[in-house]
């Protein structure tokens, strides 16, 4: 009971901060807009702001920081659930091949709908390609790594080449294509640029369901730190337990990489601060996770809407000029955060 | 006689000089060295052949060259050269972009094949075209056809700059929907300069080198552009889907109907058709003034 109590408190911290980064990412940009009239516009819905001043707010910034949060969150979220479930901590969306692998199906979609699936509407089938190429790659690193697939460092290797792929393939469908790279390189640099509300509405409705599905099973993926007949013995199901977990990581993985293109490290950095902080693996945290990687990508994004105002700087590079060192740091220590 | 030798030394090499001169336009075919297998990996440079009267020396253009009607499209390509296809010509010259993927590895291993290249850079203003065009009009034995291409175009640019000047004007030029643009600095940008406009994409020039800056949504609905130009009409932009994105029903552009399309190819070529550019730009210019 008391386990329960102190968790439900650190959870509530992570929403303190979460909330925190909300305000500062909606109160801070490239353009300065008063904070009281910001404050009045989002809830007294009055015109404490000037018309121009208010469609900035409400139509650009509003629905970025937003989306920022929910990518951060599902990339955070995911990377935890793929360290326990592959028992390596150093598992993340990028080394598994699952982000190249939506990278490479979103990359399809654009080849595959030309110049009619560029326009508005179009881009809404992007991320069903996407989670279909995330799917198919997580697919293919379990069958290539066949028996040993416990093996966390077979499923690693297999990731690492299974990315490697389809990787090379994106890379002869842009050669291949070349009306197309310019769309894609800036779609692959991510997409929060171009954020808007129908984005923010598809992206949450996707993680609703990725997110939910893996808070409600994560007491049980801590079962799956031990042997499968450990795991076994507790009464858990470990084959079908990973494979849900797997199913909703990907899910989420494959909604954040369509949603904000490909922005390394948040779901390696995050996880791994978060249980140092708290001193355990265990996967009641995972909340606190979720939490922590919105608030960080949410600064991340201000990073890159402000440094270089009024020109954006690409995410990943900030989130990469973060994450790099603190992986290598991981590497260093033995891969114990 | 000292002063005598100098003079006679004098006399010879004006006697020599008038020569020279005469005998210049007695050339009437092209000399030796001149190519006739030219293999040109840029679209700009192929319309330059084209337009300096070079079009029957030229052997293969890449697959981006499509203008005028006729040249020799192949698949050869201008973004990642391959030597052996191009050796496979059997060029005697190659026009070379310098912004190719490893374009100075290639042009090493074609000297080597004892072919020559002309490293073409990207201009990033229009004296850098007429520089072009005069080059290639050198290396291809029709320098009085560049010579009169140059200033034929430098009268109508003239010409239509003084009749669409738009002081003051402020432009967004798109290269494409996350909000690419265009400084004063690149070659498109020098063009909106020469009009005198406002370009909003300046105010990034510090913090963006490469003069091509990403813009942030919340400055672009700031500085609110008068006038919007798509370079991205090709793939999928309009007037529609712009004036549909969220927030810029604030920007006068879209509250007046001020977007306008503008061909991606005329508008990133320094070929003849710079006038057409030009003519381009002006007609969307006078809807706004």
């Amino acid at each position: 009971m008391k386990k329960r109590i102190w968790s439900w408190r650190v959870t509530a911290g992570f929403g303190v901060l979460f909330a925190v980064a909300l305000v500062v990412g909606v109160s801070v940009g490239p353009i300065p807009l008063p904070f009281a009239g910001v404050v009045q516009t989002l809830f007294g819905g009055g015109h404490a702001l000037s018309s121009v001043d208010q469609a900035v707010l409400l139509q650009i910034r509003l629905p970025r920081v937003i989306l920022a949060g929910l990518v951060g969150a599902a990339l955070a979220t995911s990377g935890a659930v793929y360290q326990t479930v592959f028992r390596n901590p150093l598992a993340d969306p990028y080394l598994l091949g699952v982000a190249a692998g939506a990278g490479l199906g979103a990359t399809l979609a654009f080849v595959l709908g030309g110049s009619v699936l560029l326009g508005a509407t179009g881009v809404a089938l992007v991320p069903v390609f996407a989670f279909v190429g995330a799917l198919a790659a997580v697919a293919v690193t379990f069958l290539v790594a066949g028996a040993r697939r416990s093996d966390p460092r077979t499923l690693l290797l297999a990731g690492v080449a299974v990315g490697s792929f389809a990787t090379a393939a994106q890379t002869y469908l842009f050669q291949s294509h070349t009306q197309i790279l310019r769309t894609v390189y800036s779609w692959i640099l991510g997409q929060l640029v171009a954020a808007d509300w129908s984005t923010v509405a598809w992206t949450a409705g996707y993680l609703v369901l990725a997110l939910g599905v893996l808070f409600v099973i994560a007491r049980r993926l801590d079962g799956l730190l031990l042997s499968d007949e450990e795991a076994h013995s507790l009464g858990l199901k470990p084959a079908r337990l990973r494979a849900v977990a797997i199913a909703a990581a990907t899910l989420a993985t494959a909604t954040a990489v369509a949603a904000g293109g490909l922005i390394g490290f948040v779901g390696l950095v995050i996880p791994h601060l978060i249980r140092g902080l708290l001193h355990r693996a265990t996967n009641r945290s995972l909340p606190a996770i979720a939490l922590a990687g919105g608030a960080f990508l949410i600064f991340a994004d201000l990073g890159a809407r402000t440094l270089l105002s009024p020109a954006e700087l690409p995410i990943g590079v900030i989130t990469a000029f973060v994450g790099a060192p603190f992986f290598l740091w991981i590497l260093r220590r033995g891969g114990r955060p | 006689m000292k002063p005598f030798k100098h003079i006679s030394v004098a006399a010879l090499i004006a006697a020599l000089s008038i020569a020279s001169l005469t005998a210049a336009p007695a050339i009437a075919k092209p000399a030796a060295h001149v190519p006739t297998r030219i293999v040109s990996l840029s679209p700009s440079a192929t319309e330059i052949l084209w337009g300096i009267g070079a079009a029957k020396q030229v052997t293969a253009v890449d697959d981006n060259s499509n203008f005028p009607v006729g040249v020799p499209t192949t698949t050869l390509s201008s973004f990642t050269p391959n030597v052996e296809a191009i050796a496979g010509y059997k060029p005697d010259l190659v026009i070379l972009q310098a912004n190719a993927t490893k374009a100075t590895a290639v042009q090493a291993a074609l000297k080597k094949l004892g072919i020559p290249v002309f490293l073409e850079q990207t201009p990033t203003a229009t004296a850098g075209a007429y520089t072009e065009i005069k080059q290639l009009g050198q290396l291809t034995g029709h320098t009085s056809q560049a010579a009169k291409l140059v200033s034929s175009m430098k009268k109508q640019i003239k010409a239509i700059v003084s009749m669409f000047a738009a002081p003051k004007i402020r432009v967004f030029h798109e290269l494409d929907s996350t909000l690419y643009s265009a400084t004063s600095k690149t070659f498109i940008g020098a063009v909106y300069k020469d009009f005198g406009v406002t370009n909003i994409a300046d105010a990034a020039a510090g913090a963006d080198q490469s003069g091509y800056p990403q813009l942030t949504a919340e400055y672009l609905i700031k500085a609110n552009p008068q006038v919007v130009v798509l370079a991205d009409g090709d793939w999928g932009e309009s007037k529609a889907t712009v004036s549909a994105r969220a927030g810029w029903a604030a920007i006068d552009a879209v509250k007046n109907g001020k977007i306008y399309t503008i061909g991606s190819d005329i508008s990133s070529r320094w070929g003849p058709r710079l006038v057409d550019l030009y003519r381009a730009v002006g007609q969307i210019l006078s809807h706004v003034n």
